[in-house]
């Protein structure tokens, strides 16, 4: 029997026991910090090979190799080059200390640069850095691997990928998570699980970060999902700073104690991370001895994940809505956009629709003189971290999905595969990068128009999906939906297919919901009624426009599922009523200045045209719009923001409101009228050195909605410059910003040079860092944020 | 230490801290449904133009006085503030994040239009997102650096702030290799794109 195996048989019967921790045991033993363990031990193999025999001893069935850092990035730091040869004497150091009463692993642990898309390090590069070391590791005559301590799934795909193209042994991943749960990059343990169990590991599990009562909860929580046996290598406890030392806390048999309550919720395989000896692993084979192990709970699973987020489709809710909209068909710009490589539109899309909770993501990038395999590429890396949603690779281009598949970090859903030759081959291309396949019941012969015709067609890709492991949780049926507009038989048949595929077939389903209505009048309405029927024929998923169907509103389609009728026209009908119920009326306001008045209160810049064409027609006079609507409004944002009922962007608003108000009421209004009203003049300046604006352009626009004129002379602005101006414009007051403590000290230089050349003028400062005793100091007034600034400017105009 | 460099810091969008930068304060400010749609709609369009980067460098302490830190190599930082951030501790890490150019262009670009809400709202989207990546470089250090049994402490300090000048923004760019980054410095010591940030923070041994 091979070792693969006998692993396998043994976890039918009992817990696996691994080693304890090996770095902390060495620097108990004499090793210095800041040297690489790896190098030290090839020096001092007798302190190593003891810490491997002690820990065999104890009863630790499998120990672990002290590889952990052992590839060629983080060897070259030390600079050691022969990563082969290192490999192979380190596992051979384990070898001889257990010699064959234990199995030895080769251990490898994350390069410390990280892997596309979170990282710089290319994803095939880094493939190659992990075979290296297995291919040492093998040569050594490694028992099984385990890649551990991962904090970015993507290095840890790249690792199993390396893995399962160099050998086929028995390889375990751990992945390491902090206390709220996750990786550094969001990884959740459930996403974690679901992306390397479907990419072939022969265990998944979690090791370091926290003691073995921090690791319960997580194993728990992804027991029910997994397909794999289950492993946990926690440490002696959280270590806790005491004085200047790390402290790992839980003792020997504390640690024992945890342990076993570990076996009750599903661990598998069992060991000790950082903090622990060769006494914890004793106690804790002790412990665990007679207990029985939990068996794996199920073969497959129906679930789809990104690095942050997994999707049970069982746990679920139909419809479960697949996001169509990255997608280039029709779309110029983002044709544009992805053949220049550029991923901005997409990123977009992908986060527009998240926001309407679409459970997964479309992505088809298929533009002519496209080199699909690349863009694809640049699409996943882009969206991964732009959105959490698991990704649904939509292609007709073979080579372009396997791409898509090597790079995902997650478990994705394939689009699709149908009868034809070509795409039966991406049977087992799915299979290895363990990924979904929605099949479609075409066979290259044109659309089947009959379900038996359908049926056959669903049946034989599935019996060839089975020849490389697919049951029927890994595949979704597509209802194949074509236009009503072509043959309003289609739709019929569809639900038919739909029907019995939920029914008799026994696996999910899916549509593409806007094709139903392609080429008709109400789109909304059919799609919505079509929605409705499938979903009362099982459908599970629908492809469509998040937004849309956010529109339709769950409730009411599942008012519509609720009704007994099968007519179509009756349930258009009963949607159309309902549709109608959805509009809400406005809130009435009477009177039109109450909706001027409102609409600066609200910062309606988009209405307040229309306001004003309506008020000037009822008669109102642009001078009774400004004094008795516009100024009272925008001092009640100012009043409302001062007591932080309104914050910055709604202050922003009303002033824009009441500008483009005064735009639009400018031909209306006489001359000599604004000379009258118009109050001080204010010349405001970011300083030297300042590229800051943001502020300054705001206090510009809240002083000009309360009717001050205003010049601006920018950022970064000497002060010869500003001085110069001032001499030449005379202002009532010279407003200075500054947002840096280095820039704030050019304010005193203008002030000074302003003096020196006999200007009285007053100035304001402001600005993140300007205070009110330095305003004082260098004779200036000052103004908290803008408000203040007009309140100062009132109160000066009134002097 | 070579510095380390983070492409792509994936984090969750830290919309509290946005709105509270903007002004907003829970159960006091109150906003429309409509005005909510608007920011949350500039949120997602800004977090879309935002790539955060980043890159990190662990340096020895070499001698540190209370008004000075000198670090192995030739430099020092004469900064109070940063020696007292940094007292007790051994090394200390240097660290930036960067939200990239494209954000920063249209920034500029709502600046100068009629769109100055969309400027802030972007402008706080990004500065928060480069703080909290500064979080994420912390996190991750300190879980590299509880393997080896030391420890990060909480604080950082920036250059700009206290007397910790500008100055020092020539050397953490030198230090952490930012043009990698895409990063450029200014003559003013001011990094461009804007949003883009550094610190330092102490890292503490933990075994004698």
């Amino acid at each position: 029997m091979k070792t693969k195996e006998k692993i396998i048989a043994t976890l039918q019967k009992r817990i696996i026991v691994l080693d304890g921790a090996t770095g902390t045991e060495l620097s108990r033993r004499g090793m210095p910090q800041g040297i690489m363990p790896e190098a030290w031990v090839l020096k001092n193999p007798d302190v190593l090979k003891a810490i491997h025999a002690e820990y065999r001893y104890a009863g630790a069935d499998i120990v672990y190799a002290c590889t952990f850092g052992a590839n060629r990035i983080k060897l070259a730091e030390y600079g050691i080059r022969n990563v082969g040869e290192t490999n192979r004497k380190l596992l051979l150091l384990a070898k001889e200390a257990v010699d064959t009463r234990a199995l030895v692993a080769g251990d490898i642990g994350p390069t410390g640069s990280f892997v596309r898309p979170f990282g710089k390090l290319e994803f095939e590069k880094a493939v190659a850095v992990f075979k290296e070391q297995i291919r040492g590791l093998c040569a050594g005559g490694a028992d099984l691997l385990v890649i551990e301590t991962m904090m970015d799934i993507q290095e840890a795909r790249a690792a199993l990928i390396a893995a399962k193209e160099t050998t086929g042994m028995f390889v375990m991943v751990t992945m390491t998570f902090d206390q709220g749960g996750r990786t550094l990059f969001g990884t959740d343990p459930l996403s974690a699980l679901i992306a390397l169990q479907g990419l072939g590991a022969d265990a998944v599990g979690v090791n370091c970060s926290t003691g073995p009562e921090g690791m319960r909860a997580i194993i728990k929580s992804i027991k029910p999902f997994a397909t794999v046996p289950l492993v946990a290598k926690p440490n002696a406890g959280i270590p806790r700073l005491v004085g200047k030392k790390t402290v790992f806390v839980t003792g020997p048999e504390a640690f024992a104690k945890e342990a076993k309550r570990l076996i009750t919720v599903g661990v598998n395989i069992l060991g000790g991370c950082c903090g622990t000896t060769p006494r914890h692993i004793q106690l804790l084979k002790d412990a665990v001895a007679t207990m029985r192990p939990q068996a794996v709970m199920r073969k497959s699973i129906g679930a789809l994940s990104s690095a942050r987020r997994t999707v049970i489709i069982d746990a679920q809710k139909p419809p479960l809505i697949i996001g169509e909209k990255i997608n280039p068909t029709g779309k110029k710009g983002l044709q544009q956009e992805l053949l220049d490589g550029n991923f901005s539109l997409l990123r977009g899309l992908a986060i527009e629709q998240e926001a309407h909770k679409p459970v997964l993501l479309d992505v088809n990038v298929g533009v002519p003189r496209i080199d699909e395999k690349k863009a694809i590429q640049g699409a996943i890396e882009a969206l991964a971290g732009t959105v959490v949603l698991p990704l649904v690779i939509d292609s007709a281009n073979p080579s372009a999905i396997e791409a898509a598949l090597r790079l995902y970090p997650g478990r994705a859903l394939i689009n699709s595969i149908s009868a034809e030759k070509e795409k039966l081959r991406l049977l087992p291309v799915a299979r290895k990068y363990g990924a979904m396949c929605i099949l479609l019941p075409l066979s290259g012969k044109g659309i089947p128009s009959s379900l038996s015709e359908r049926k056959r067609i669903i049946r034989k890709v599935f019996h060839e999906a089975k020849r490389y492991g697919f049951t029927k949780e890994d595949i979704i049926v597509d209802g194949l939906v074509m236009s009503m507009a072509s043959n309003p038989e289609f739709a019929s048949l569809a639900l038919k297919t739909v029907e019995w595929v939920s029914n008799v077939f026994g696996a999910h389903t899916v549509i593409g919901l806007s094709n139903v209505s392609f080429g008709l009048p109400n789109r909304q309405m059919i799609n919505a009624a079509f929605l409705a029927m499938a979903l009362r024929a099982g459908l599970t998923f629908a492809i469509a426009d998040p937004l849309v169907v956010a529109l339709l509103r769950k409730k009411t389609i599942q008012k519509i599922v609720s009704k007994k009728t099968a007519d179509p026209k009756k349930l258009l009908d009963l949607f159309a009523g309902q549709s109608r119920k959805e509009i809400k009326p406005l809130k009435k306001i009477a009177r039109i200045e109450e909706k001027i008045y409102q609409a600066v209160l609200e910062g309606n810049r988009d209405s307040i045209d229309k306001l004003l064409k309506e008020g000037l027609g009822k008669g109102l006079g642009a001078y009774r719009i400004i004094e008795e609507l516009m100024i009272p409004a925008i001092m009640r944002v100012g009043e409302l923001f001062d007591k932080k009922i309104y914050f910055l962007p709604q202050l922003i608003a009303g002033a824009e409101s009441v500008k483009k108000a005064f735009g639009y009421l400018k031909p209306y209004i006489k001359k000599s009228f604004i000379k009258d009203k118009q109050k001080n003049l204010i010349l405001m300046a970011s300083v030297k050195g300042d590229i800051h604006d943001i502020g300054k352009n705001i206090v510009i626009l809240i002083l000009e909605s309360n009717g001050f004129k205003v010049i601006d002379l920018g950022k970064d602005v000497s002060a010869q410059k500003i001085v110069a101006a001032a001499l030449r414009y005379r202002p009532d007051v010279v407003g200075l910003s500054a947002l840096m403590t280095t820039t704030m000290v050019r304010m005193k230089e203008v002030i000074a040079l302003a003096r020196k050349k006999r200007l009285t003028t007053k100035f304001i400062v402001g600005g993140a860092v300007v205070s009110a005793p330095y305003a004082r100091s260098i004779g200036a007034e000052y103004a908290k944020n803008a408000t203040d600034a007009v309140r100062i400017m009132k109160r000066l105009h009134k002097a | 230490m070579k510095p380390l460099f983070f492409a792509n810091i994936t984090i969750p969008v830290p919309k509290k801290e946005i709105y509270r930068r903007l002004g907003y304060r829970d159960s006091i400010t109150r906003i429309a449904f409509r005005q909510k749609q608007e920011i949350e709609h500039y949120i997602e369009e800004a977090v879309a133009k935002i790539r955060l980067r980043g890159a990190a460098r662990r340096i020895p302490i070499h001698k540190a006085t209370r008004a000075h830190v000198a670090l192995k190599g030739d430099i020092v930082f004469r900064s109070r503030n940063v020696a007292a951030i940094l007292k007790g501790a051994e090394e200390t890490l240097l660290m930036a994040a960067t939200c990239g150019s494209t954000i920063m262009k249209a920034i500029k670009k709502y600046a100068l239009s009629s769109n100055i809400i969309k400027a802030v709202v972007f402008d706080a989207v990004a500065s928060e997102m480069a703080d909290a990546g500064l979080d994420w470089i912390m996190r991750y250090i300190n879980q590299e650096l509880s393997r080896q049994k030391k420890y990060l402490g909480r604080k950082r300090f920036s250059c700009g702030y206290g007397d910790f000048g500008l100055v020092y923004q020539k050397d953490m760019y030198r230090l952490l290799n930012l043009m990698q980054l895409g990063v450029g410095i200014t003559k003013d010591f001011i990094l461009i794109p804007e949003k883009s940030v550094t610190a330092v923070a102490p890292v503490y041994p933990t075994r004698p």
